[in-house]
């Protein structure tokens, strides 16, 4: 049986998403196993990053799936993949979550409209020195630690691989916007996996390193 | 190219976008040539390796099979007990549903209703065969309306009443008072109201006392009067509540 199941499904699985969606809102369940395997991961990973919590991460992509069951028939082909559909679900399903739960790392400067981005001197503490973990965890808190437009586009763009394209499909904004922040998410992550100068009162400065 | 041209493409340059050539090849010249720029670059290549170290990590990374599940279960929840196509009819069985279930109580509550009104028939049974005109009718409270045509004559002069043509009179008469029986084999029109009566009130209980009419009293209550017989009488029962008002009438043959 599993394998007469295996075999229906390979025969679906070179269906595009929509057709998928389409198939699944008619009430074929290997139709939403088929696009529930294809995409779950994205999902996750998505919130997962976005949270740091698993558990968040676990309950946004069965949100995001049963949103697709409800209210699949409200996604609309023209104005977007079925990918970037599920992840805008999912993006306002993490916000929601973070919302609810306090979770937002917040900082200070949240605006598109800031100064010109002093870069610190290049020459302290490098990254190169971490080890390959640590530097993984390192990204990883100061990912988090970004203000949550900033956030996302270092997630869908650096983490995903998601095209600036789709990022702005997915956040529904433009493309020059996507650009713009990742831009500024990329400077600020820089900033923060740098050490930190603490300006003495006599006005130099002494490095600590945090890495 | 300028340091500010070169901080503008900085990152697409770290992060091996697509540019032209010819642009690329300006910014890495202009790199060597200037150290600050290219030590943002370097930071810049550091961080696109430290975000391609942490993707990598977590590319394996997927919700756990119970989410899978979970989520088949609810579609199988959904389409079977709840099908989309099927969900629409739903809503016409409701409606037939709830409407039977009106139905129902509807009929429960008159039924009931009915078996109340049943009560004062049951003393027509008791006091029926002792009932005369002149020992049942409360000499105290006459019925009003009525006792002007009570006769004392025991002669029965059997005239034909059709309770179907009486029902067309006009006359509103409660469900309650429709006790069209056959008594001792008797046919009789339904109790037509004298005055306000409820259910409540024949529920009370009662008397009913059999008198003679004129036949032409059949017209005061919108019954079909024969004139070829106009001067002769006709049965009827009386009844009187519990205040010794005469409540109600029927005629008998």
């Amino acid at each position: 049986m599993t394998n007469g199941l295996n075999w229906r499904m390979n025969l679906k699985s070179d269906l595009s998403d929509s057709e998928l969606l389409r198939s699944m809102l008619a009430g074929d369940e290997e139709a939403l196993a088929l696009l529930y395997r294809r995409r779950q991961g994205g999902i996750f990973r998505f919130a997962l990053q976005m949270s740091g919590s698993k558990t968040i991460a676990e309950d946004v992509t069965q949100e995001v799936f049963l949103f697709l069951m409800r209210e699949g028939h409200v996604f609309d082909p023209a104005r977007g993949s079925v990918s970037a559909f599920l992840m805008g679900v999912a993006r306002n399903h993490v916000l929601r979550r973070l919302r609810v739960e306090h979770l937002l790392a917040p900082l200070s400067d949240d605006s598109d409209d800031d100064g010109p981005f002093v870069h610190p001197s290049s020459e302290l503490c490098p990254l190169d020195d971490l080890t390959r973990a640590e530097t993984i965890e390192s990204v990883r808190k100061a990912v988090l630690s970004l203000p949550s437009k900033y956030r996302e586009v270092v997630v869908l763009c650096e983490l995903q691989d998601i095209s600036y394209g789709e990022t702005a499909e997915i956040l529904g904004c433009a493309i020059g916007t996507v650009r713009s922040r990742l831009h500024r998410a990329r400077a600020l992550l820089l900033e923060k996996l740098r050490p930190v100068a603490a300006v003495e009162e006599t006005g130099s400065a002494t490095v600590r390193c945090f890495a | 190219m300028n340091c500010q041209r070169f901080e503008n493409m900085v990152s697409e340059l770290a992060r091996g976008q697509m540019m032209a050539a010819e642009q690329r090849g300006e910014a890495l010249a202009h790199s060597e040539m200037c150290e600050k720029c290219a030590a943002r670059l370097r930071d810049e290549d550091m961080l696109t390796r430290g975000l391609q170290s942490l993707a990598a990590e977590m590319k394996t990374l997927g919700a756990p099979a119970a989410v899978e599940s979970k989520l088949l279960e609810a579609f199988r929840t959904r389409h079977v007990v709840t099908p989309i196509a099927s969900r629409r009819s739903n809503a016409s069985y409701w409606a037939a549903a709830i409407a039977a279930m009106l139905l129902i109580a509807i009929s429960v509550v008159v039924f009931r209703w009915s078996n109340g009104a049943d009560e004062p028939r049951e003393v027509v049974k008791q006091t029926e065969p002792q009932a005369t005109p002149e020992n049942k009718v409360p000499e105290n409270k006459p019925a009003e309306q009525f006792t002007a045509g009570v006769q004392e004559h025991e002669d029965l002069l059997p005239q034909r009443v059709k309770p179907k043509r009486a029902r067309n009179s006009g006359v509103r008469r409660p469900a309650s008072a429709q006790l069209a029986n056959h008594v001792n084999n008797e046919i009789a029109t339904d109790f037509i109201p004298l005055s306000y009566m409820s259910a409540a009130s024949l529920q009370e209980g009662g008397q009913i006392v059999r008198v003679q009419l004129p036949r032409s009293a059949l017209a005061n209550f919108g019954l079909p009067v024969n004139m070829d017989r106009y001067n002769e009488r006709v049965k009827a029962d009386v009844l009187f509540g519990v205040d010794g008002r005469a409540q109600a009438i029927r005629f008998v043959q």
